[in-house]
């Protein structure tokens, strides 16, 4: 670690409503990859976007190389040499990976833009950082692992001395991690300052000097990473521990029935021959890399997508599911990984949304029966322990933790006896996350059967009854979860590559 | 101010829209002052006969809009109605009543041609009023042979559907037309078609996931609108006497401001009847003052224009102090 | 690893697959009325087209600029009119040279386009509202200007008619379509502003997402204003080949004619958000 090149002293920043940043303190040295942690709403981001301009400050100082700096917009921050990698990824869909790069600062040639010398710069610096992406490709075009790559690329080519990164892993696979890694070690190397924004506690560990905590706004306190361990961390974050050991064994009864049973599914190029069957109370993982064709398999099976050939049992029948009103019919309920896209009609209150799969059975004649809808609507809220003001409440308003469990409730409203979570922690912070552990667990119990897809190894460990593998499109592996272990599943999710 | 938001009844009723009637009051007295015999019942009426059959048009087209579309043919296809149906009356003898149902007919087969355009083939909402609304207008041109139609006057034998407007002073119209407010508002806020409507118009794709027949219903928003352009012809017809082919877009972008102004969102999701309602009315009450003010229609045009960008705006402010 | 930055692009992609359509389907169209109709082969049939074609194809040029940004123009068609209206109220009424009446109307179509740029990417108005309301506007203005009468722009013969020659030129008794040359080469000449210059590029990030255009530093309120002063300027020079091709301009018409351009740049390809 260097000297100091960045200084954020008491910074304090309201919102109407919120004091976000309660005089928080922050430094980061040259060469130190400075991990910042928090629960959703801790003020990390924006801690961030204080620094970054893209918000004011109230009070408080900020010190970068020695002098005292405010930023106005991003633009000043990044001439200056401070850049953000954002959380949600700022691409512009229709553009190449070059002009994505030269944003705002293109090359001229008189009146016309120069793409050629911009291709050819864009392919040096990637040749700097060893990626391997075609500069001309359009950016919608490219995984959310390249994508990223490319916004690193951006960032380096901007000439930064600090760089922020907001969450880059929770889009990544296994792998991708693992490049993002090499890069930001290299990064370390060349004596940048890095601000690492994570949940991820493994990564924490891994990748980082020291450690800022948040909560609630306020500075918690700054830890060596080397010198403390995961629970310290978590306990400064939300002041109690959570457990996160792997599941030892089955949950479900022996010679419980297959309540779903899928042979040979093929469905476009990521869905070929699936076959898996899945049991009443079980928690069935679907483990694999981003883009291994886990969710295509659930949109298959749930009607959402064409299905090409191949059949789906539900207990013991033979179904034909053409769209998802069919698969509700059948009992399936699905929980999508784009929440915000799929899941919730967010200018909708929790009472539409939950009712929202069974309006049926809340219909008084011609009318929809408010009151019936509002009784059973506060019976989920309360047992899956939603936290909303009301049941009159717009979703959208609600966090992402609890707007999951709208979602779930819709589905519990229906009587879905087989649900497919996919993604279901997806940006939900770690208290939220085990909420939606427990409530699965629960829901298993109850005899309800699921299927879980995650791309988190040690949520896939500490849910999973037994385990199907995933590799683009394929099904490499199934395994119990009495011999699960990181390093098979793994190296079935990879097989196809090879 | 925020004390007068969170009072209950003012919430119940909607601040934007208690704005919205003062806006009208307001308007109604200024017109009274500056124009002459403005608040006499003749000019009342007047603005009512124009307030109808737009605010059939913009019931209609709230539904559609609901739903995150947009329908271009609402206009060409009143008209359209209107033509088919009074050729039939006055060349083929047709009895007034059927020839009524007639115009009630074309505009729901408008409609289900265009849902299902939109819902089953996907076509964008824009594209296919933009085909009907030029097959409204040959369609129309043809059947009557591009001669323009008179409807019986109601002096005559014929005349009674008149009687749908006013009876007397005594405004019929109003009474039909706040009654069909109503049914329409209970159909979008209380019945299965109204919540899957609004809410395909918020989020289609959750819609789907939700084992929704979302076609269905999207159909069916087009259907009604187009059930309601059909009676907007009856009223036009029985407010005015002659019907030209070949024209009646320049009612849709009226309608479209009456809706949006009522605060009925261009994005879908948010609708409001009772605000598509009062919007109606004011657009009706400046065509009204404005003429009484010996201005042309000209002008009566631009003044919408610019009240809808303030109303709209205001929406926009108001919606970014809350975040 | 290697795949994804493999591309193996074919030609039709490459065209755009689209445009390559919408291609097949007019040469498609013109062989069939040719071969069923004696009178589309000839020549003045197909200058009757054009001559349709070109306020259309002018308006739809201009439009593509909001469209890409994921808005719309609604005005370009009831401002045509108001345009057309006014240059040539001064043009006929008032004794102006033709050239100062066609700067006019110029004029008053950036003006209405900076109208609408600042509804739309200043006041955050949604661009379809913010439109019909200029579209209502102009449409009220045009009638205004020419106080509710048709206009005749200079007849050919007439002095002052030399405008009319812009897009059709008649040598040793052909005319020739001119206007067509004017298109292709505004076509050219805006396909290469879209693709190749800073106005286009941050038209398309935009359209792509505002947030992160914003964040790359990029003046987005002056760019989302440009694209509605293009549309908005295409709709001038659309209001110019209207008034050359038609004798009379009515007051009170238009409506309807930015459906047609809209249709049309959709049809070639611009997806309307």
């Amino acid at each position: 670690m260097g000297e100091v090149i960045l200084t954020m002293k008491e910074i304090d920043k309201s919102f109407p409503g919120v004091h976000a940043l309660d005089h928080v303190s922050f430094e980061v040295r040259k060469g130190e990859v400075h991990a910042l942690m928090g629960e959703n709403g801790a003020g990390k981001s924006t801690l961030m976007k204080v620094l970054t301009g893209i918000y004011k400050k109230d009070s408080g100082t900020i010190s970068y190389e020695g002098k005292e700096v405010e930023f106005h917009n991003t633009r000043e921050a990044q001439d200056a040499g401070i850049v953000i990698v954002h959380q949600e990824l700022n691409m512009l869909r229709h553009l190449t990976v070059a002009q994505n790069i030269f944003i705002g600062r293109e090359f001229k040639k008189g009146f016309a833009i120069d793409d050629k010398k911009m291709n050819e710069e864009a392919k040096k610096l990637f040749d700097k950082l060893h990626i391997d992406i075609d500069p001309t490709e359009t950016m919608s075009n490219l995984t959310v692992g390249k994508q990223q790559m490319c916004e690193i690329a951006k960032a380096i080519s901007h000439k930064a001395k600090v760089i922020i990164f907001d969450e880059p892993s929770a889009a990544l696979t296994e792998t991708e991690i693992e490049e993002l890694f090499k890069i930001i070690k290299d990064l370390r190397k060349q004596e940048l300052g890095i601000v690492y924004i994570s949940h991820r506690m493994d990564e924490i560990k891994v990748i980082t000097d020291r450690v800022t905590v948040m909560r609630d706004g306020t500075y918690v306190g700054t830890l060596i990473t080397e010198k403390c361990t995961k629970d310290d961390i978590i306990n400064m974050m939300v002041g109690r521990v959570i457990y996160e050991d792997p599941k030892q064994h089955s949950m479900v009864a022996p010679g419980a029935p297959v309540v779903l049973k899928v042979e040979h599914l093929n469905a476009g190029k990521m869905v070929q021959d699936v076959s898996f069957e899945l049991h009443r109370g079980e928690i069935l993982g679907f483990s694999g890399l981003m883009g291994a064709g886990r969710t295509e398999t659930a949109r298959a099976i749930f009607g959402a997508d064409p299905i090409e050939s191949g059949d789906i049992y539900v207990n013991g029948k033979k179904v034909i599911i053409n769209s998802p009103e069919d698969a509700v019919k059948c009992g399936i309920g699905y929980l999508s990984e784009d929440r915000k896209r799929y899941g919730i009609v967010v200018q909708k209150t929790v009472a539409e949304n939950s009712t929202m799969a069974a309006l049926e059975k809340y219909m008084k004649g011609l009318f929809i029966n408010k009151k019936e809808e509002k009784k059973v609507t506060e019976e989920y809220v309360k047992s899956l322990a939603t936290k909303t003001p009301s049941v009159e409440q717009l979703v959208v308003n609600l966090s992402g933790g609890n707007q999951q469990k709208v979602v779930i409730a819709k589905w519990l409203v229906r009587d879905c006896e087989i649900l497919i979570f996919d993604e279901p922690t997806r940006g939900i912070d770690v208290g939220a996350k085990n909420e939606i552990y427990k409530l699965m667990n629960k829901l298993a119990e109850e005899g309800k059967s699921i299927i879980m897809i995650s791309s988190e190894m040690t949520e896939i460990l500490r849910m999973s009854d037994r385990i199907v593998v995933m590799c683009e499109g394929k099904k490499t592996g199934e395994v119990s979860i009495e011999e699960a272990s990181q390093e098979a599943i793994m190296n079935m999710a990879t097989r196809e590559i090879g | 101010m925020e004390k007068i938001k969170q009072n209950p009844i003012v919430k119940k009723l909607g601040f934007n829209r208690i704005i919205l009637c003062c806006v009208l009051l307001l308007m109604y007295l200024l017109f009274s002052l500056v124009g002459k015999n403005f608040a006499g019942l003749p000019r009342i009426l007047s603005a009512l006969n124009y307030a109808y059959f737009l605010g059939f048009l913009s019931l209609g087209v709230t539904f559609v809009i609901a739903t995150g579309g947009i329908d271009f043919s609402i206009g060409p296809v009143m008209f359209c109605s209107a033509l088919i149906s009074g050729y039939c009356l006055n060349s083929y003898g047709v009895p007034v009543a059927l020839s009524l149902g007639i115009s009630i007919l074309v505009g729901a087969l408008f409609g289900t041609f265009n849902g299902y355009l939109v819902a089953y083939w996907s076509v964008p909402p824009f594209i296919v009023s933009m085909a009907s609304m030029n097959i409204a207008k040959g369609v129309a041109s043809v059947f009557t042979k591009t001669q323009s139609v008179s409807w019986p006057q109601s002096t005559s034998e014929q005349g009674w559907f008149r009687n749908l407007v006013k009876i007397g002073n005594f405004p019929v119209g109003f009474v039909i037309f706040l009654a069909f407010a109503i049914v329409c508002s209970v159909i979008l806020n209380k019945t299965k078609a109204g919540r899957y409507i609004l809410s395909l118009g918020s989020n289609k794709e959750a819609v789907r996931l939700s084992g929704i027949n979302i076609k269905k219903w999207e159909m069916l928003a087009y259907i009604i609108c187009g059930i309601l352009v059909g009676i907007a012809a009856i009223f036009f017809v029985a407010a005015y006497t002659t019907v030209q082919p070949g024209y009646g877009d320049q009612y849709n972008n009226e309608a479209i401001a009456g809706c949006v102004m009522g605060g009925t969102s261009m994005a879908g999701g948010l609708a409001s009847i009772g605000g598509t309602v009062i919007g109606v009315f004011i657009i009706a009450l400046l065509q009204e003052g404005i003429l009484a003010l010996h201005f042309t229609k000209d002008y009566q045009l631009i003044i919408t224009g610019i009240i809808v960008i303030v109303a709209v705006y205001a929406d926009v402010v108001a919606r970014r102090r809350k975040n | 690893m290697g795949k994804s930055s493999v591309s193996n692009k074919s030609l039709v992609s490459k065209l755009g697959g689209q445009k390559f359509i919408v291609l097949l389907v007019v040469i498609g169209l013109i062989i069939f009325f040719g071969a069923v109709s004696p009178d589309f082969r000839k020549y003045t049939t197909f200058m009757s087209i054009l001559d349709y074609s070109y306020y259309i194809a002018l308006m739809a040029i201009g439009v593509t600029f909001p469209l890409i940004t994921g808005g719309v123009d609604l005005s370009i068609g009831t401002g045509l009119i108001c345009y057309s209206l006014t240059g040539g109220y001064l043009i006929v009424q008032k004794g102006w040279p033709v050239a100062a009446g066609i700067a006019v109307s110029l004029l008053l179509s950036i003006l209405i386009g900076l109208l609408n740029g600042t509804l739309v990417a200043v006041m955050n108005l949604p661009p379809f509202l913010a439109t019909l309301c200029t579209c209502m506007i102009t449409r009220g203005l045009g009638s205004i200007f020419s106080k509710g009468f048709g206009i005749s722009w200079p007849t050919s013969g007439t002095p002052g008619s030399w405008f009319r020659n812009i897009f059709k030129i008649t040598v040793n008794g052909t005319k020739i379509p001119l206007g067509f040359l004017w298109v292709l080469l505004l076509v050219v000449l805006m396909a290469f502003v879209l693709n190749h210059t800073k106005i286009g590029r941050y038209t398309i990030a935009i359209g792509s997402n505002k947030e992160a255009t914003i964040l790359s530093g990029i003046n987005v309120k002056f760019y989302h204003i440009m694209a509605y002063v293009i549309s908005g300027f295409f709709a001038g020079l659309a209001a110019i080949a209207y008034s050359a091709v038609f004798s009379t301009v009515q007051p009170g018409t238009g409506a309807g004619f930015e459906l047609e351009a809209i249709g049309g740049a959709i049809i070639g390809g611009v997806s309307a958000a």
